[in-house]
């Protein structure tokens, strides 16, 4: 049941059944691993759920992220569910493209997300459930998750989701971040460490092996 | 051209029905007077032979299910505020002339700006439950009966013609008068002016005389101009008190609607919103919204204030609000050339008011680290209008990992060995494998809030690089070194 062909078999009809809304296009990160494994960068119109676990660099693939928009001159909203957010850790120049919602608590970052989502002035919007209680997400209801797909599908966004495990039902592309930070070791640049990063996608599919 | 009237006929009957939404399409009918003495005064045109002057047991009979009311001033004082605010919106010099009924001095007006104006002011009014009609003549009284006849904007032109087959009962003739004029078969104003004004005020005398004038449009009158708003504010009470939130949001939209009607009028934009609530139990509860783009889209304000008031919870019910609306001058800008400005300002800011009203103001915006080395030391800033070319890259790219923090910092207990952390126990626990520090910095401390830390950067055995701080009070972790 499990062989390859029949897995495809299977994509396809699910693809044929749910036609993806807009053509897949993507917004860079400026973290080589991620996006040669998407394809070009985060898609548009839809979820991507990027696992960080604690130390495996997914803050300063955050910051990479902003400094790539910001050269592109496209605007991000960052929802910070735990508010952890440090301003002064990225150059000022970075931040003139980002509007930062702090919020209290996870309905606050859903309810915000929500909101941002709809917004089509955004190029991405970052929506980061690191450091949330586990049992606040457990109880997240899986169609609220149903509702920002359906939301983003009709919007030019790209759409990042950070969180510590694999969180997001449905989502087409989820990576698991495997960095180590470390104090001893050569102190490279954040693009030098970045360059190594080593990025595995969990769940997730190019939307070429659906046509293929 | 130089008066205008904004008239609406039936205007307590209409009041009446904007205030309460749930008699909009039923038969309605004003009364006045108590008991068996009362009589209709306003008959809506759902109630089938039902006519003004007709008593109410009769009215009952004929159309059993007519609802009946008194007259309601408070709806009458929102719905005459909506109106003077549209004629405001046309000329300075503006008179309330009765409920329902204003007159403008259009001086200087453009004739065809104006009509152009009159025909959007009419529909706006209509939108919002007021089927007004507009009428344009050469004195108030001209424009008065314009006003009456027209459907729904009329600009009299010639005068004579106009008039011509209006009926008599336009000039307003006493029943005395009325009669010997049908007696002489005079039935219109055009067969009123044909004869001599002179031989008219020797058989009727002087009330004949201005009898004539007023059918001829001559009759003038200075106006009493009404004082523009130089406040915004509604304040309305609910009696009996309320429990939910959807009786105040209509009235919210309603006061919200005369609100943005008057800035509109007086060449306003609203830059805050402030909503007071009175409490049963003699309390009040206030919220200002600043608007971060001022305008008058009363559908915006309704977003902003419905996603902060379904989140609240009184102590007590609702027995009165206030909406005051701060106004601005609208902004006006033009972009360059080469800016990369926002696709859609106005669904920007409304969403950013909502995303604010969720979170609160202080929590939404664009940050900007303070310059200072003082630990999570920054300010928020306005979102910019557009994003501005990216300066030439950093000189030296920043090195190391990027710090997510634990705010508040929390407390440690630290281990030393030869005055570095050797061990950890806390927020998070652990043998330390790698020490980075310390680095030390101060600020204001020729200030009462002066401030001292010592930072370092720490490796743990198990894994995970943090942030430690040493202050006066004690250790604390700050974060995540990511």
């Amino acid at each position: 049941m499990s062989s390859p062909s029949t897995i495809a078999a299977l994509r396809s009809l699910v693809a044929a059944w749910n036609p993806p809304a807009r053509p897949p296009s993507g917004v860079p990160t400026g973290v080589r691993a991620i996006d040669e494994l998407l394809g070009g960068g985060l898609p548009t119109g839809q979820l991507t759920e990027v696992v960080c676990a604690p130390g495996t660099g997914g803050q300063s693939v955050l910051a990479q992220l902003l400094e790539t928009t910001r050269a592109a001159r496209q605007r991000v909203a960052l929802i910070d569910a735990a508010d952890a957010f440090a301003p002064e850790a990225v150059p000022l120049e970075v931040l003139r493209h980002l509007v930062w919602a702090r919020c209290r608590h996870l309905t606050e970052a859903l309810a915000a997300a929500d909101v941002l989502l709809r917004d089509g002035n955004y190029a991405v919007v970052l929506l980061d459930l690191r450091d949330v209680p586990a049992s606040a997400l457990n109880r997240t209801p899986s169609t609220r998750w149903h509702r920002l797909h359906r939301v983003a599908e009709r919007q030019p966004a790209a759409v990042a989701v950070f969180s510590r495990s694999g969180l997001v039902p449905a989502v087409r592309w989820r990576l698991e971040l495997g960095g180590r930070r470390s104090l001893a070791g050569p102190r490279q640049t954040r693009g030098q460490w970045l360059e190594d990063l080593p990025v595995q996608a969990s769940r997730g599919f190019l939307a070429e092996e659906l046509t293929a | 051209m130089n008066f205008a009237v904004l008239l609406v006929p039936d205007f307590a009957l209409h009041a009446l029905r904007c205030s309460e939404p749930a008699l909009r399409h039923q038969p309605v009918a004003l009364i006045d007077g108590e008991g068996r003495k009362a009589v209709l005064t306003e008959v809506s045109p759902e109630a089938e032979g039902v006519t003004p002057g007709l008593a109410v047991t009769l009215a009952m009979a004929r159309c059993p299910g007519i609802v009946l009311r008194p007259r309601d001033p408070t709806a009458e004082t929102v719905s005459n505020r909506l109106l003077v605010a549209a004629a405001f919106s046309l000329s300075p010099r503006v008179e309330a002339t009765t409920g329902g009924c204003c007159t403008v001095d259009l001086q200087g007006a453009d004739p065809v700006k104006t009509t152009a104006a009159l025909h959007e002011r009419v529909a706006e009014l209509t939108r919002l439950g007021l089927p007004a009609r507009a009428g344009v003549g050469a004195t108030p009284l001209l424009a008065f009966y314009a006003a009456r006849c027209a459907t729904p904007v009329l600009v009299v032109g010639e005068k004579n013609e106009f008039l011509q087959n209006l009926p008599l009962a336009f000039a307003g003739p006493t029943a005395e008068q009325a009669g010997v004029l049908d007696n002489w078969g005079i039935r219109t104003l055009g067969q009123l002016t044909a004869l001599p004004k002179a031989e008219i005020g020797r058989r009727l005398g002087t009330d004949g005389v201005a009898m004539w004038e007023r059918a001829a449009g001559e009759a003038t009158r200075v106006l009493r101009l009404t004082p523009p708003a130089v406040t915004f504010a509604a304040r309305w009470d609910y009696e009996p008190p309320i429990e939910n939130l959807e009786p105040l949001l209509f009235k919210l939209r309603r006061f919200a609607e005369c609100l943005a009607f008057e800035l509109r009028g007086a060449g306003f934009v609203a830059q805050a919103l402030a909503l007071t609530l009175l409490l049963e139990n003699e309390t009040d509860y206030r919220r200002e919204f600043s608007l971060a783009e001022p305008g008058t889209d009363v559908d915006g304000w309704l977003k902003v204030m419905h996603a902060h008031l379904e989140t609240l919870k009184l102590p007590s019910r609702l027995i009165a609000a206030q909406l005051v609306a701060t106004p601005t001058r609208p902004q006006v800008k033009q972009d360059g050339l080469f800016e990369t400005g926002l696709r859609d300002p106005h669904s920007f800011w409304e969403n950013f008011a909502r995303v604010a009203a969720i979170l609160g103001s202080d929590r939404l915006s664009t940050p900007v680290p303070s310059d200072s080395w003082r630990p999570d030391s920054f300010t928020l800033e306005k979102p910019a209008e557009s994003v501005p070319a990216p300066a030439a890259p950093l000189v030296h790219p920043p090195r190391g990992g990027v710090l997510r923090r634990f705010r508040p910092p929390r407390p440690m207990l630290v281990v030393l060995e030869n005055a570095r952390p050797a061990d950890l126990s806390g927020a998070v626990g652990g043998r330390v494998r790698t020490v980075a520090g310390p680095w030390r910095s101060s600020g204001g401390w020729w200030q009462p809030e002066g401030w001292a830390v010592e930072t370092w950067h720490v490796e743990l055995a198990r894994g995970g690089v943090y942030q430690l701080v040493r202050t006066a009070d004690g250790w604390t972790i700050e974060g995540e070194i990511d």
